[in-house]
């Protein structure tokens, strides 16, 4: 019962790789009246497939989703063994989470009973309707094992890639990251994409003093504590290498910017200028830092000179205006920043160093307008930012040049979005369900998921690809746990 | 005889000088006390003389205390004017007619005590961004301390910090609520003599 029948054999993908037939295969949790109708309707089944906190429930007009293709993969047990059991488990168990997140492979369970001796039965697997299979093994010793995956192109009946990672032992605080590594390596053979694995999210929650930073994995594990200021720190934003956030703070009474390093951890000064220091921003080279601060008591833009250490330049002259939480183009070459200078609350972009501000968001005469927390998508062609819509925030997507406005949101309140470095995912902070927490939406298919869930939690920033695992090494997660 | 005299004085200065203390102090309508002249008691003077100090002690403590009372009421006076907060529409930074009523009181007062500094906090309510809320509590802040200067008081004894949406007042989603936290309200950094004892 689990095999989809023959109707849905022979369907050609535009684009899925020399047109040939490819088989959809239902996942093993669809009940076996959906299989019948899907049988009978297998484009339908690709637009309902999302079954857990899906946006299409709540798509109306003006928010669309594209039903979105997902191909098959498939990841066996991995036989190993006794030794290795556990990890292993912990391996398939991450990377299938991973795989799924990536929002770009349909993980399939099925033929947990195929026996896997001898050479790839491609046959079989493409009868059972996968498109890639993915195939692990665990070597080495338990003190340094090593993780061999292997991507099956089950279409071609070929061997799609291979590697061998080395992994830390079980329960050394860097395993996680290395399997979410590895499965970036999956997405990428599979897809040719950035995969989002290996990233984290910063964020504030609720803290003794006020607030504090967190961080937490992308797939929502090992969310911990990272600030430890006693007061209000607001506005996380990573380093683009993935090791420093920095943030604003209350920690001294007057509110500066100041710098987390993740390893060994511990917050220094950045910039302190006279009056407010708030929402900074890294240049995507690392070597300035975009903020506001106050000048005759409004709000505007600095760039800070990283490198030397020295050298606050004004971005911005909006007189009676307020200008704030910046964000640069990929490039370098612009920001887009939030203002009032209208008398609404809208997005700019403004080249660097002397450009002259456009904006970006719509001006409706006689409205009550307020767009904020604009962040440019890393792969450049979209900023998103947070606009109300009724008086309630909703998340939209914006082209730089201003075209192509899209609500992507629309059940409670949604705020502060950021991009993960796949320009396809947003982490937004949202009221959806009744409490206050993190979600990750998938802009193409609107498939959406809690990434945490906490009292204050709010201002996520999505970190980019983190190559290393040795940012957080033990001493980082050893002082972060004396921290909590 | 000029021995009685000049002990009988002694007593009536001792008398007169609790009386000029008591004038001073300016405080309870005492009825002078009529001296009684004991001439022939002579044992007793240094004994009256003692006695009178002691009361004269007693009335000066009253009195210091009466004084400080009165200060302590002006003190609590002059605090809770300083302390009024003063409330912003929706959005806005401007200074509205009944805040302005608030801020006249508080010139007063700022004028009177010139030693007074004064830390300037600006709130916002929940609704706009928590970013655009940390420049808008800001702008109330500046707000608040320019129209305090535009009266002559000097920009220097005032400080300004926004907390924008992270210290509300009240913690509820109605429009009372939020009428009530976007706000700017006062720290006495600097008491001036209002601080220095009496």
């Amino acid at each position: 019962m689990k095999r989809m029948s023959s109707i849905a054999d022979r369907l050609s993908w535009p684009g899925g790789g020399g047109g040939n037939a490819r088989r959809w295969h239902a996942v093993a949790r669809v009940v076996s009246l959906a299989l019948f109708i899907l049988a009978l309707a297998p484009v339908f089944a690709w637009a309902q497939e999302p079954e857990r906190d899906s946006i299409p429930t709540d798509v109306r007009v003006g928010i669309l989703y594209q039903p979105v293709f997902r191909p098959g993969i498939v990841m066996p047990a991995i036989a190993v063994e006794a030794e290795f059991q556990e990890l292993a488990d912990s391996v398939r168990a991450i990377v299938l989470r991973d795989l799924d997140y990536s929002d770009r492979l349909q993980v399939m369970r099925v033929g947990e009973d195929v026996p896997l001796g001898g050479p790839v039965n491609y046959g079989l697997w493409d009868q059972l309707g996968a498109v890639w299979l993915l195939l692990g093994g665990i070597e080495g010793t338990p003190e340094a094992p090593v993780l061999r995956l292997s991507l099956h192109d089950v279409v071609y009946s070929l061997l799609q890639d291979v590697r061998a990672f080395e992994l830390p032992p079980l329960g050394h605080a860097d395993l996680r990251h290395a399997i979410h590594l590895a499965a970036d390596e999956v997405v990428d053979w599979a897809t040719t994409s950035t995969g989002i694995a290996a990233t984290k999210i910063a964020y504030v929650a609720e803290g003794p003093g006020g607030s504090e930073i967190y961080v937490v994995d992308s797939d929502g594990f090992r969310a911990q504590r990272l600030s430890n200021d006693g007061s209000i720190a607001l506005s996380p934003a990573w380093s683009p290498s993935g090791d420093r956030l920095a943030y604003m703070s209350y920690q001294n009474g007057d509110p500066a910017i100041y710098e987390l390093s993740l390893n060994p951890g511990g917050s220094t000064l950045l910039v302190d200028l006279p009056g407010l220091d708030l929402t900074p921003a890294y240049s995507p080279d690392g070597s300035r830092l975009a903020f506001g601060a106050t000048v005759d008591g409004r709000t505007e833009i600095f760039t800070y000179n990283l490198i030397d250490g020295c050298c606050p330049e004004r971005m911005t002259y909006a007189r009676y205006a307020n200008s704030l939480s910046p964000t640069f183009s990929p490039d370098g070459s612009r920001i887009a920043f939030n203002s009032d200078r209208l008398g609404q609350l809208h997005i700019f972009v403004q080249p660097l160093p002397d450009g002259s501000a456009e904006l970006l968001t719509p001006y409706i005469y006689d409205r009550s307008v307020h767009n904020a927390g604009p962040d440019w998508s890393p792969t450049a062609d979209r900023i998103t930012f947070h606009g109300w819509v009724a008086g309630v925030p909703q998340v939209f997507t914006v082209a730089p040049s201003g075209r192509g406005l899209r609500q992507l949101t629309q059940t409670g309140r949604n705020e502060d979005p950021s991009w993960a470095p796949d320009g396809r995912h947003i982490v937004f902070a949202s009221t959806r369900n009744g409490y206050t927490g993190l979600w990750i939406l998938d802009v193409e298919s609107g498939r959406i998921r809690r990434l945490v869930r906490g009292l204050g939690t709010r201002l996520p920033d999505w970190s980019g690809r983190i190559d290393s695992a040795s940012h957080l090494t033990n001493e980082a997660a050893a002082g972060s746990n004396n921290i909590n | 005889m000029t021995r009685t005299w000049k002990k009988s004085t002694g007593w009536l200065g001792a008398v007169a000088l609790a009386m000029v203390i008591a004038a001073c102090g300016g405080g309870t309508p005492e009825v002078e006390p009529a001296p009684e002249p004991e001439p022939e008691v002579v044992d007793t003077s240094a004994e009256d003389a003692e006695r009178a100090a002691r009361e004269a002690e007693a009335r000066r403590l009253r009195e210091e205390e009466e004084a400080r009372r009165r200060a302590e009421a002006e003190r609590r006076r002059v605090m809770s004017i300083l302390a009024e907060r003063v409330h912003f529409d929706f959005d806005k930074s401007d200074i509205r007619a009944d805040a302005e009523e608030v801020l006249q009181r508080k010139v007063t007062v700022l004028r009177e005590y010139p030693g007074v500094a004064l830390r300037i906090e600006g709130h916002c309510d929940e609704r706009g961004s928590n970013e655009y809320n940390l420049a808008l509590g800001q702008r109330r802040a500046e707000a608040v301390r320019r129209y305090l200067a535009s009266y002559g008081v000097q920009t220097s004894r005032f400080s300004t910090i926004s907390y924008g949406e992270e210290r509300p007042l009240v913690n509820a989603q109605n429009e009372d609520a939020w009428g009530q936290n976007r706000r700017a309200q006062f720290d006495v950094t600097n008491p001036g003599r209002l601080g220095a004892g009496n």
